[in-house]
């Protein structure tokens, strides 16, 4: 018999944690005790999210190469599927005789040809803003013509999972909290794990034993409930990471990392998940895609950023392979870059771009989206690649499918627009 | 980040909405007059004068009644007008006497002699924004000069993350130029705020300048306004935080770093008179007959033609600036105003921009409207300048408007725009909304209605005074609630700033600080959204953010956080504290005034008679490792990196005397007892008693 989640929670299936003072963290305690009684034990479902900041370069990502007016617009950029005999590059990857994926993503290959990878081309936003800062906040917000929304979506989503959350419910892997985790939902940002600790900084077993134990009791007592609620709250969850042993983890089936902000992020995220302590929302970023200056072609520039992008992602992938039907990952960028290469063999801001979403229950193996051919005629201000699906649309298709969000006109409140079917229903 | 739109915005001229039409061609235009061109005059409204000349003790504070001695008066005074007490100041407040130590503080004059002696070094903050434009161009147009004069080759940098060598280019190149990191400026910045808070005698006024900067909020995330950041805080925050309502509406709304945070400065109408005009059949023939004059052949007249209709099609209306002016700065979101409102106070709002300013030294001089016109032909026209701020005529929308029911009929240009300011500091929902801001800020999360209400009238029949405002509220039995009391939670910044002051702290590298606020979950300037940080303590207090507190606590009293030095012994007179528990008892005290303390001395005693206790963290102290470096929460940071202020800072810690002497003391007292001393001060810090204002 297969317990329910409840059931299991309750009897302290968690006492895997075998934690010193309290047994089951309070937290997850009380979710036991306030969860829906849904049936059958479930994990968590988890969403993860990537935004790249600085706009990639979608057309160069996934590259239409049998388009000539693209051929024609990046003369120093453009590379083709073809495999030439005088090729001066690795050609890219074909992915359905249209669409080629950069050669240094080639680790999607699979993902994609197994149909749990999807992209979507032509993603963008409503606002034809192209500046940086303004496109991911409204990105973020989910308000593309809204600045002063408080909340961010993710946030919202957070808060549209139907139960009372943990520390551990929304969590982004970052320095400080990002716009899309503002918000009611208390959502947690931390940068590396190990500092969720108390840093007594000290050698001293019995000195920190001490300041450790004075602090709790002090919370156990506080006698404004909040505080008091938090404090064992933290107490709790420092323990539980603690048991992780979050400094020696070992990925599962040899999946290797790489040693990139990305790579550290997701490989925090799969701990999380895997240890059970309440995950479902979760957040990372990705640096460097403003490539104005020398963009390279398979190599330089964008092809470090794609390879980090897609060996981080796959590495996620390899190590959650026991969770694969909880995890689905959606990466976003605030907007893509002009169809022709700039004076400094780059590109310039534009305006859609494409992302990429991985999981099980992802309609993918799919270019999703619609392109027009590359001519001065179908671009938005006769520049860029026009915006044909609004990220909204992804966005909300996304959380509804996998975080089974109802309320998708709570979670984007100006969008009422129809789905494009990037998830199998 | 690489912005070139905005750098067009900013660089080129007023018209850099219009960004693909020749400048000689809008210069045409501009020359040519309609005779029967209407003139009106610039009327500069003063908002000067209201009651704030008259000094006045506020009647007796009603805290006898609700139960307080005056020492705990005092005490909860000191918690919600300053960054908290410093040693022995509730005794000063008590020996003044509580009315008037407010009175001065709302006069906000008292000589600040340790913080302008702390301030010295920080001398880019006296610069105006042109001279910041000047001095700390942004590193990508750093870039672009550098490979413009030649000498940094584009072919080897991608995506300016330069080589080491390349670096010292760049490196050489900004100094022959005299050019300076923009992070120097920003850094400068976030320490000058540190120090305010921690240093000023007029408390209430930084109190009030974090309260209406974080009101109209601003933040250095967004590249194009980052630069403003600190004279906005210097000329419009500061200036006006303990002044009138209006004219820091007024201020904020002319303000670089508004205009450009929230895109009312690329604003422009669609019923402009560069519109008007270029529909005009004389305006026409004019320009046909120059461009011909000037030898501009048929094609590229045509070619100029087809660009003028694009331009004809263009409505550059942004609405962001009036829809926040009336959800967050004045009305609030539940004010009364619909979409149309907003639209048409945006409408109102077209041609409220900045004046241009160059950014960087040696860029060709801009030509400015105002030399290409001449002061009289400007003044004719509906331009005015003031300091920074510009409203260009030519792009303000000259049809009529509606808003909240009231028109504003044919152009009045800039006159519209000062109306409409006025019209929203006095209306009714305006007052309700921000005193139900300061009752949260003060009182606590959920202020009473009556409270608010005082308040509210206050507001309204003072004109926005916003001391009078003030004094309704500390006047008012409300503020002295016994429920209210010790309610609100500290902000991260309060927490930290409100330790330095407890313990007297010197503050040798207030940066350091920036790095903690941050992972206690405040980011100081970088909030992204223009609602500023919530005001909540829920908000503050999350798992995480809480467990940092406890290790603010435990970093700064155990001297952890570097060039933050804390003399314990000196704050009880070096007397060394007989036991742990006297230790407890003296620190509680001296950090927590007029507290009932009992609870927290009670819990934590038996912790200190542990057997043996003494010794064994006496044994633990000495093997003690060196604390590890503290992760900066800004190494991935675009903006800010940790690196050269690190540097040249910890030299100077090295020979600042005064470190070395507390190094000294603490060398002479038993190293055991000095750590255990630091270590229940660090856990008072991170007490939850301590985390309450």
């Amino acid at each position: 018999m297969i317990p329910s989640r409840r059931a299991f929670l309750k009897n302290g299936g968690l006492a895997l944690f075998g934690l010193g003072f309290g047994g089951v963290p309070s937290f997850i305690a009380r979710a036991a005790n306030s969860q829906k009684i849904n049936g059958l034990y479930q994990k968590n479902k988890v969403l993860v999210c990537i935004f790249q900041r600085g706009a990639m370069d979608g057309l160069m990502a996934v590259t239409p190469f049998t388009d000539e007016y693209l051929k024609a617009a990046r003369p120093g950029l453009f590379m083709t599927a073809a495999k030439q005999t005088t090729a001066t590059y690795t050609p890219l990857i074909d992915l359905d005789g249209r669409f080629g994926l950069h050669p240094s993503m080639k680790s999607f290959e699979p993902l994609f040809r197994e149909k749990r990878l999807a992209i979507v081309h032509g993603i963008g936003s409503p606002n034809t803003t192209r500046s940086h800062f303004d496109a991911q906040d409204y990105m973020e917000s989910g308000t593309p013509f809204n600045k002063g929304t408080a909340s961010g979506w993710l946030n919202r989503a957070a808060g549209l999972l139907g139960h009372e959350g943990n520390p551990f419910t929304a969590v982004s892997v970052t320095s400080a909290l990002p716009r899309a985790l503002y918000g009611n939902f208390p959502a947690l940002a931390i940068n590396n794990l190990q500092d969720f600790a108390l840093q007594t900084k000290s050698s001293n077993p019995t000195g920190n034993s001490m300041v450790s134990k004075s602090f709790e009791d002090l919370y156990d007592q506080a006698s404004l409930g909040l505080l008091k609620e938090t404090g064992k709250e933290s107490f709790d969850a420092m323990k539980a990471l603690k048991k992780m042993d979050t400094k020696n983890y070992k990925p599962a089936n040899a999946a290797v990392y790489p040693n990139s902000p990305l790579g550290n992020s997701l490989k925090q995220i799969a701990q999380l998940i895997k240890s059970d302590l309440g995950l479902e929302v979760a957040f990372a970023e990705s640096g460097g895609w403003d490539t104005h200056f020398n963009q390279g072609t398979d190599n330089g520039a964008f092809a470090r950023n794609v390879t980090d992008l897609s060996t981080a992602i796959s590495a996620f992938w390899t190590d959650l392979e026991q969770y694969h039907d909880s995890v689905t990952l959606m990466t976003m960028t605030e907007f893509g870059r002009t169809v022709k290469q700039n004076g400094t063999r780059g590109t310039d801001h534009g305006r859609a771009s494409c992302n990429f979403i991985l999981g099980n229950d992802v309609n993918g193996g799919l270019v999703h989206g619609q392109m027009l051919p590359l001519s001065v005629e179908n671009l938005a201000d006769k520049r860029d690649l026009a915006v044909t699906t609004d990220f909204r649309s992804v966005f909300s298709e996304v959380a509804a499918s996998h975080l089974k969000i109802q309320q998708t006109t709570s979670l984007f409140p100006d969008w009422d627009g129809k789905n494009i079917g990037v998830m199998r229903s | 980040m690489f912005v070139g739109l905005n750098f067009f915005v900013l660089s080129e001229s007023i018209f850099s909405t219009l960004p693909y039409l020749p400048h000689a061609f809008i210069n045409l235009l501009m020359q040519f007059q309609p005779c029967s061109k209407k003139i009106f005059a610039v009327l500069l409204v003063s908002f000067i004068g209201f009651s704030s000349f008259f000094q006045s003790t506020p009647k007796k504070f009603p805290y006898k009644k609700a139960g307080f001695t005056e020492r705990a008066a005092a005490a909860h005074l000191l918690n919600r007008f300053s960054f908290g007490a410093t040693p022995n100041q509730i005794d000063a407040v008590v020996a003044k006497g509580l009315e008037k130590w407010f009175a001065e503080q709302l006069e906000a004059s008292l000589p600040d002699t340790q913080l302008q002696r702390r301030l010295q070094e920080y001398d880019d903050l006296s610069l105006t924004n042109t001279e910041v434009l000047a001095t700390f161009p942004r590193p990508a147009l750093i870039q672009r000069m550098a490979i413009k004069d030649g000498v940094l080759n584009v072919e080897r940098d991608s995506l300016g993350n330069y080589k080491k060598e390349q670096k010292e280019i760049i490196k050489k190149y900004m100094d022959e130029k005299g050019y300076k990191p923009q992070q120097d400026l920003f850094r400068q910045f976030i320490n000058s705020k540190i120090l305010h808070c921690t240093y000023s005698e007029n408390q209430l006024q930084e109190v009030m300048t974090d309260f209406w900067f974080n009101h109209f909020n601003v933040s250095m995330t967004k590249n194009e306004c980052a630069h403003f950041i600190p004279a906005y805080e210097r000329d419009v925050i500061r200036p006006n935080a303990l002044g009138n309502f209006e004219k820091l509406l007024e201020a904020t709304a002319k303000s670089p770093a508004m205009l450009t945070f929230l895109d009312n400065a690329s604003s422009s109408g669609s019923n402009t008179t560069l519109t008007k005009r270029m529909n005009d059949k004389n305006a026409q023939a004019f320009l046909t007959k120059k461009l011909s004059e000037m030898g501009i052949s048929e094609e590229e007249r045509q070619e100029m033609n087809q660009q003028l209709n694009k331009l004809k099609a263009y409505n550059g209306l942004n609405e962001n600036y009036a829809r926040e002016l009336m959800e967050l700065h004045t009305l609030g979101v539940d004010g009364g105003y619909t979409q149309k409102d907003v639209t048409e106070a945006a409408r109102i709002l077209t041609g409220w921009t900045l004046f241009p300013m160059n950014e960087g030294k040696n860029q060709k001089p801009m030509k400015h409207i105002l030399e290409r016109l001449g002061e009289e032909e400007f003044k004719r026209r509906g331009f005015v300048k003031e300091n920074d701020f510009l409203f260009a005529a030519n792009r303000h929308d000259t049809g009529s408007k509606v808003v909240l029911g009231r028109t504003f009929q044919l152009s009045n240009g800039y006159e519209e725009g000062m109306e409409l300011l006025h019209m929203l500091a006095t209306n009714n929902a305006t007052a309700q909304f921000i005193c139900k801001k300061i009752a949260t800020r003060f009182v606590c999360d959920t202020p009473a209605q009556t409270l608010v209400d005082k308040m509210a009238t206050t507001f309204l029949k003072q004109k926005g005074d916003i001391k009078k405002v003030l004094i309704t509220m500390v006047g008012a039995p409300e503020f002295w609630d016994k429920q209210a009391i010790r309610e609100k939670v500290k902000s991260p910044f309060e927490l930290a700033i409100s330790t330095f002051r407890a313990l007297n702290a010197d503050i040798i590298q207030p940066y350091q600080v920036f790095n903690w606020l941050s992972r206690m979950g405040q980011k100081i300037y970088f909030y992204q959204a223009p609602t500023g940080f919530p005001d909540r303590g829920q908000y503050w207090i999350n798992t995480g953010a809480l467990l940092n507190r406890m290790n603010f606590g435990l970093a700064a009293a155990t001297q952890k956080i570097p060039g933050i030095n804390i003399n314990l012994a000196a704050l009880n007179n070096n007397h060394e504290p007989e036991s742990a528990e006297d230790a407890l008892r003296i620190y509680s005290k001296l950090l927590m005034p007029e507290r009932d303390l009992t609870l927290t001395i009670q819990r934590l005693t038996p912790l200190l008679n542990l057997p043996n206790l003494d010794k064994k963290i006496t044994a633990a102290a000495q093997s003690t490792a060196p604390p590890p470096q503290m992760n900066t929460p800004l190494a991935d940071d675009n903006y800010i990196t940790p690196d050269d202020m690190a540097d040249g800072k910890r030299k100077k810690i090295k020979e600042n005397p005064k470190a070395k002497k507390i190094n000294n003391e603490s060398m002479t007292s038993a190293k055991g007892n000095y750590t255990m001393l630091s270590q229940v001060v660090g856990v008072i810090v991170g007490s939850p008693e301590f985390q309450r204002k």
